[in-house]
C-alpha cells in the first residue's frame, strides 16, 4: 500500500467517501490542485475507484475477488486489488491516457478487467467492454467508434481481431495483451505490450510519479463519463451509452445500498459468480459495482460452457441470470431427473409436484410463505430440495435475479418452488439499469415489479411505453446526438422503447419492445415475447421466433435445444447426425407440434400459433442472426430464412421434392411447415 | 496481488478449493471428519466391549492390514502383480525374531528385545529384499511378473525350512519377537489392562500410523506415478515417470510393509514355523486386496478384516445351521463351508463387483452422492 492517505477509513455514506476523496489530494498532492478543482463541483465524486481504495483501507485482508486458475481459485484481497489498480492506472498514466480517453477491455470475465475498469476510472478515462464473442468487424466497428486509444485483449484470438482491423481505428495506439501464449516472441508489432510489461511500466511510473493517481482522481467529478456500454443493436449497429460517475454512483445507491436488486442489501458476506458478459451493463452491476459498492466477493467463471460446474463450487448467495441460463438450468434437471433411476424419478416427481403447489402458493402471496407450505418445503428439502439446490449450485442462494430480457413464469414458478427467491427485475443500459424491480415479499410473477424508491416511472398513455426518469438516466450516445435526442422527450423522460402496463397499480408489466409488435393483417396488436417464451419455457426448445406482422395469422419458426433433443433421440433409440438431421426427423416435429399445442391451448384463436417449421440450423452470433448477447435480430432471421416463412404462409404445404426455390444444398425434408395444434 | 498458501476456506463449499492442500486434503469434508473420529472413538473402545479373545483375532486382522495395505501399493496401486508376499512377510518375521530372539537360545538371536529397533529392521531389511526384486519388475510385467515373484515363494520356502538354524526348522519353528519398549513389556496384563486388550491396541495404533503414511504416500507425486504406471506404463513412460524407478519404490515400499506385518503378526501367537510361508498365505492377502477393492487403502483394510474373520464367521455360522458338523471329519463340516465361501467370494467379487468391498461402499455413495439425479 502506498496510498498517502492510510489513516482514516470512512464507512459506506457517500459524503464521507467524497470528504476522504478531498482529504487524500490535500495529503497527496499540494493544496493547489484543491484549490484548482472547479468550483461548481456540487456533487462530489464517488467513482467506484474511490470506493475500491476505501475498502482497501477498511478491509485490507478481506477477500474482493476469487478466479480458478490451475485448478485453485486464486484469492485477490482487498489491498491487493487496490494496488495493482494503482500500477495498472499508472501504467495508463505513462501510455498517456488523458481524462476522457477511452479505454477498450475485450476479454472474458476475469481479474484484470476489474483491474482495467477501475484503473481507467482512476485515471478519468472510459470503459469500453467489447464483448469476447464479437468477429472482428464488429470489434472494428466498436474499437473506431469509440476511438478507444488503449486496447486490453485477452488473448491471441483478440490480438489478431485487432490486429486485423488496426487500419480503421486510427485512435488506437496501444493493444495490452493477457495472455502471452501465441504471441510474445512471435508477434512483432510495434503496438503490442503485455499485460507484466503495463504492469513493469506501471510501477515504474508510479515509483516517479507517486502521487500522480491520487491527483486525477480528486479531480474527478460527478461529470465524468465513467464507461461506455455500447447497446447489443438487435435493429442497427450498436450504440454507445455514456454513463456518468453520477449515474453509476446513483445506481449503486439504489441498486446495491437500497437493496434494488438484492434484499436485504448486499454485504461483504455475499459471494457472487460473475460470468455473463461484463461489457453489459447487467453483469457490471453485479459484478464491479456490487463488489465495490457493497464488498461482495465475485468469483469468475472460467467460461460460460462450465457455468454450473463453477456453481456448484462457488455456491454463490447471489445469482443473477438472463432468461437462456434458467432456462438451460431448467432443461438440464428436467434430462437428469428422466434419466435417473426409477426411485430417484420417482421421488423427485413426488417433491416437484409439492414444489409446484408451494409455487402456486407463493405466487399468490406474492413470494411470503404460509404455515403449511413451509412444512411442506421442510419435508421436501431433507427428500429433494436441499440436494437438487446443492447439484444446480444454489444450495446458498438467498436471492435470484432475472432481467435482460423477458422469461416465461412458468421457469420462475419453478425455481421458487424449489425454495429460490426469485426476482424479475427490469433496467436498462440507458437508465443504468434502474427501473423496476420486484421485492421480496411483494412478488408478481409476469411483472418486473415495482419501481424503485426515488425513481420517477410513468407509462405513456397513447403509446403505452415506458418512460423513465432519474438520477441514472444516461448523458446520450457517444457521438451520437441524433439517437441521443431521439432517446428523450420533450420533459426529458428517456424513452425505454418497451411497452407495458400497470399492474394494480404498484406493478409494471411489459408487452414488449415497442417496435417488436406486431400487427396482423387482422388489425390485432400481437407481443411476441409472451408468446415465444411459454415456448421456450420447454427444455426441447432453444429458439422460438413469432412472424406475422402484416400477416393473416401467427406462424412460428421454432430452433431446438440440440442437447435436450438428442437426449430425448437417444433414449427413443432415434438415430440422428447433425443438427439439422434431427431437427429434420418427423418424431422430432411430432414433439415440438406437441409443444405448440400446449402453448396454443388456452389462447385466443388470433394468438394461436398456427404453423411453425423447425430451423434447420443453430442461430450464431457470427452468422448476425444473434446479438453478442444471444438476442435474436428479428430481421437478419426473417431475411436469412424468407424462403421458409413464404412456405409457412403458402396456401398448403409445400411438397418438399418439388420445391426448387430452396437455398442451395438447404435439405428441408420433414422441416417443412405443417398445422399445428 | 494473489497471496500464495493463503487459505481461506469459505463456509458450507467444500468443492471451492483455495490452495492445492485444501484440494489435496484426506479429510476434506465435515462428514468425513466426524464419520473418521467416530470410527475412531469407536475401534479404541472396543476392548471395553469384547472377550480377549475376539480382541486377539482383531488384533491379527490389524496386522494383516498393514500388510494388505503393502501389497496394495504395489499391485493395486502400481498395478505390478505380485504373488511373492510371503515372501516378504517371512524376511521381516524371521529378520525381527533373529533381533529380538535369545542370544543363548537354540536359534539365532541377538537380544536386542526393543520394538524401536526390530520393527524398523524387519521393514528395512524386507524393503532391501523388495529392492533386490524389483529389477525383475521392471523388465516383466503381468502374467510373467506374477510367476516370477511365486518362483520366489518357493525358493523362499525351500530357504526357511533348511535354514534351521534360523527359522527353527520345518515342523518344529522359532519364538516370535518380544513385545517390549525401551525395557517396558508393551503387552502384558497389568493393573490398565489384560494383554490382548493391550495387543488390540498397540495394533490398531500401528494400523493407523502406516495407512496414513500410505495413503499420504498415494495423493503425492509417487503415488500419482504408481497409478500412472497401472493404468498404462507406456503412457506413463511417455509422460516423464521414470519406470523403473518407480516400480522398484514400489515394490520397496510393499516389501517393507509386508516386513513389518510379518514381524508383527506372529508376536501375536508368539510361535512360528517355516511352513507358515506358502503361497497360500500369498494368495491370501491378494484375496483381501481384490475382496477389499484394489488401489485404495481403507479397501485393503476391509478386506484384510473381512478374510482373517472368514473362519471366525464360519463356526459361527455352525450355531444357525444345524446339519454343519464343526468335526473335520464329518460332512458337511465348517472347514469345507470357509474353503467353499473363500472360493465362490473370490470368483462372485471379480465377476460382479471388481472393485471390491470399497467398491460397494462407491456404489452406496455415489448414489446419495448425486441425489436427486442419477449422475
Amino acid at each position: 500500500m502506498s496510498e498517502p492517505v492510510a489513516d482514516t477509513a470512512p464507512a459506506g455514506d457517500p459524503a464521507d467517501l467524497a470528504a476522504a476523496a478531498t482529504a487524500s489530494t490535500a495529503a497527496a498532492s499540494t493544496a493547489a490542485s484543491t484549490a484548482a478543482g472547479p468550483p461548481a463541483r456540487a456533487v462530489p465524486a464517488s467513482t467506484i475507484a474511490v470506493r475500491v481504495r476505501d475498502r482497501a483501507l477498511g478491509t485490507p485482508d478481506a477477500v474482493a475477488m476469487r478466479e480458478k486458475d490451475r485448478g485453485i481459485w486464486q484469492e485477490v484481497t482487498w489491498a491487493g486489488y487496490w494496488d495493482t489498480v494503482q500500477t495498472v492506472a499508472h501504467g495508463l498514466l505513462a501510455l498517456g491516457v488523458q481524462p476522457g480517453d477511452r479505454v477498450a477491455i475485450h476479454a472474458e470475465n476475469r481479474r484484470e478487467w476489474l483491474f482495467t475498469d477501475v484503473a481507467a476510472v482512476a485515471v478519468r478515462a472510459m470503459t469500453v467492454g467489447l464483448y469476447p464473442t464479437n468477429p472482428a468487424p464488429e470489434v472494428g466497428y466498436l474499437l473506431s467508434h469509440s476511438g478507444a486509444r488503449v486496447l486490453i485483449a485477452e488473448d491471441q484470438e483478440q490480438v489478431d481481431k485487432a490486429l486485423e482491423v488496426l487500419d480503421t481505428c486510427p485512435e488506437l495506439e496501444r493493444i495490452v495483451y493477457l495472455e502471452p501464449r501465441g504471441i510474445r516472441h512471435r508477434y512483432r508489432h510495434p503496438a503490442l505490450l503485455g499485460w507484466d510489461e503495463l504492469l513493469a511500466i506501471g510501477a515504474e511510473h508510479r515509483a516517479a510519479e507517486p502521487g500522480a493517481v491520487a491527483a486525477r482522481m480528486a479531480a474527478a467529478t460527478a461529470e465524468d463519463i465513467a464507461t461506455l456500454i455500447y447497446t447489443s443493436g438487435t435493429t442497427g449497429p450498436a450504440k454507445g451509452a455514456m454513463l456518468t460517475v453520477a449515474n453509476v454512483d446513483f445506481a449503486i445507491r439504489v441498486l446495491v445500498d437500497g437493496g434494488g436488486f438484492t434484499d436485504p442489501p448486499p454485504g461483504p458476506y455475499d459471494v457472487l459468480l460473475s460470468y455473463l458478459p461484463l461489457c453489459h451493463v447487467a453483469e457490471r452491476i453485479f459484478t464491479t459495482w456490487f463488489n465495490a459498492g457493497a464488498g461482495v466477493q465475485v468469483a469468475f467463471a472460467e467460461s460460460i460452457d462450465t457455468v454450473q460446474a463453477n456453481l456448484r463450487e462457488v455456491q454463490p448467495t447471489i445469482l443473477f441470470g438472463v432468461p437462456r441460463i434458467w432456462e438451460k438450468i431448467l432443461a438440464g434437471v428436467t434430462i437428469r431427473l428422466a434419466n435417473a433411476s426409477p426411485v430417484k424419478r420417482w421421488n423427485a416427481r413426488l417433491w416437484l409436484g409439492v414444489a409446484d403447489r408451494i409455487a402456486g402458493t407463493l405466487v399468490r402471496s406474492g413470494g411470503r410463505h404460509t404455515a403449511g407450505t413451509r412444512l411442506a418445503y421442510a419435508a421436501g428439502w431433507l427428500f429433494c430440495y436441499r440436494a437438487l439446490r446443492v447439484r444446480i449450485g444454489m444450495r446458498r442462494v438467498r436471492y435470484a435475479a432475472s432481467g435482460a430480457a423477458p422469461i416465461a413464469p412458468d421457469v420462475l414458478r419453478f425455481f421458487m418452488g424449489i425454495g429460490i427467491r426469485m426476482h424479475e427485475v427490469y433496467g436498462m443500459t440507458e437508465n443504468t439499469a434502474v427501473a423496476t424491480g420486484n421485492r421480496p415479499g411483494r412478488v408478481r410473477l409476469g411483472t418486473v415489479g415495482e419501481p424503485h424508491p426515488g425513481v420517477e416511472l410513468r407509462i405513456d398513455e397513447e403509446t403505452g411505453e415506458i418512460l423513465t426518469r432519474h438520477g441514472g438516466v444516461f448523458a446520450g450516445y457517444y457521438r451520437d446526438p441524433a439517437a441521443t435526442a431521439a432517446a428523450f422527450d420533450a420533459d426529458g423522460w428517456l424513452r425505454t422503447g418497451d411497452v407495458g402496463e400497470w399492474v394494480d397499480g404498484t406493478h409494471v408489466r411489459i408487452t414488449d419492445r415497442a417496435r417488436d409488435i406486431m400487427i396482423t393483417a387482422g388489425g390485432k396488436n400481437i407481443g411476441p415475447s409472451e408468446i415465444e417464451n411459454a415456448l421456450k419455457a420447454s427444455p426441447y426448445v432453444k429458439e422460438a421466433i413469432l412472424v406475422g406482422d402484416r400477416r393473416p395469422y401467427l406462424t412460428a419458426l421454432v430452433g431446438i435445444e440440440l442437447e435436450t433433443v438428442g437426449e430425448w433421440a437417444q433414449r427413443r433409440g432415434l438415430p440422428y447426425t447433425t443438427y439439422r438431421d434431427l431437427a429434420g426427423k418427423p418424431e422430432v416435429r411430432t414433439l415440438v407440434e406437441g409443444l405448440v399445442a400446449a402453448v396454443n391451448a388456452g389462447r385466443a384463436p388470433v394468438e394461436q400459433i398456427r404453423r411453425f417449421t423447425l430451423l434447420p440450423k443453430e442461430l450464431d452470433h457470427d452468422d448476425g442472426e444473434l446479438t453478442a448477447t444471444q438476442k435474436v435480430r428479428r430481421a437478419a432471421v426473417a431475411a436469412r430464412f424468407a424462403d421458409l416463412i413464404d412456405e409457412l404462409y403458402a396456401r398448403r404445404p409445400a411438397n418438399t421434392d418439388s420445391d426448387g426455390s430452396g437455398r442451395d444444398g438447404s435439405d428441408r425434408s420433414g422441416t417443412g411447415p405443417g398445422e399445428a395444434g | 496481488m494473489t497471496i500464495p498458501g493463503r487459505r481461506t476456506r469459505l463456509r458450507g463449499r467444500p468443492e471451492l478449493h483455495t490452495s492445492y492442500a485444501s484440494e489435496l486434503a484426506l479429510f476434506d469434508t465435515r462428514a468425513k471428519r466426524v464419520a473418521v473420529a467416530g470410527l475412531l472413538v469407536g475401534a479404541l473402545a472396543l476392548p471395553f466391549l469384547l472377550t480377549d479373545e475376539v480382541l486377539q483375532l482383531l488384533a491379527l486382522c490389524c496386522v494383516a492390514a498393514i500388510g494388505a495395505i503393502g501389497l496394495g501399493l504395489v499391485t493395486g496401486y502400481a498395478g505390478q502383480v505380485s504373488l511373492g508376499h510371503a515372501f516378504f512377510l517371512a524376511v521381516g518375521a524371521y529378520t525381527a525374531a533373529a533381533i529380538s530372539g535369545d542370544p543363548d537360545g537354540r536359534v539365532i538371536g541377538f537380544g536386542v528385545t526393543n520394538i524401536a529397533v526390530w520393527l524398523p529392521a524387519a521393514g528395512l531389511v524386507a524393503g532391501l529384499a523388495g529392492v533386490l526384486v524389483a529389477p525383475l519388475a521392471t523388465r516383466l510385467r503381468g502374467l510373467y511378473l506374477a510367476i516370477v515373484t511365486l518362483g520366489l515363494v518357493f525358493i523362499g520356502q525351500h530357504v526357511f525350512s533348511e535354514w534351521s538354524a534360523l527359522t527353527g526348522g520345518a515342523g518344529v519353528g522359532r519364538p516370535a519377537a518380544t513385545l517390549e519398549f525401551f525395557g517396558q513389556p508393551i503387552a502384558a496384563t497389568g493393573p490398565f489392562g489384560t494383554r490382548d486388550q493391550k495387543l488390540y491396541w498397540l495394533m490398531l495404533l500401528l494400523l493407523l500410523g502406516f495407512a496414513l503414511a500410505a495413503a499420504n504416500l498415494a495423493r503425492s507425486k509417487v503415488g500419482r506415478a504408481f497409478t500412472a504406471i497401472r493404468d498404462r506404463d507406456i503412457a506413463a513412460g511417455v509422460i516423464g515417470v521414470n519406470l523403473a524407478r518407480y516400480k522398484t519404490i514400489a515394490f520397496a515400499v510393499s516389501s517393507a510393509y509386508a516386513g513389518c506385518a510379518g514381524a508383527l503378526l506372529y508376536t501375536v501367537t508368539g510361535f512360528f514355523d517355516p511352513g507358515s510361508f506358502s503361497l497360500l498365505l500369498s494368495v491370501q492377502y491378494i484375496a483381501m486386496v481384490l475382496i477389499g477393492g484394489a488401489g485404495t487403502i481403507s479397501g485393503a483394510i476391509a478386506g484384510a478384516f473381512f478374510i482373517t474373520l472368514l473362519p471366525r464367521f464360519t463356526r459361527e455360522l455352525q450355531a444357525w445351521v444345524p446339519f454343519l458338523s464343526a468335526q473335520p471329519n464329518e460332512v458337511p463340516n465348517v472347514f469345507q463351508v470357509e474353503t467353499i465361501l473363500y472360493g465362490v467370494l473370490l470368483v462372485v467379487f471379480l465377476i460382479f463387483e471388481p472393485r471390491g468391498l470399497f467398491g460397494l461402499w462407491v456404489r452406496v455413495r455415489n448414489y446419495w452422492k448425486a441425489w436427486p439425479f442419477s449422475y
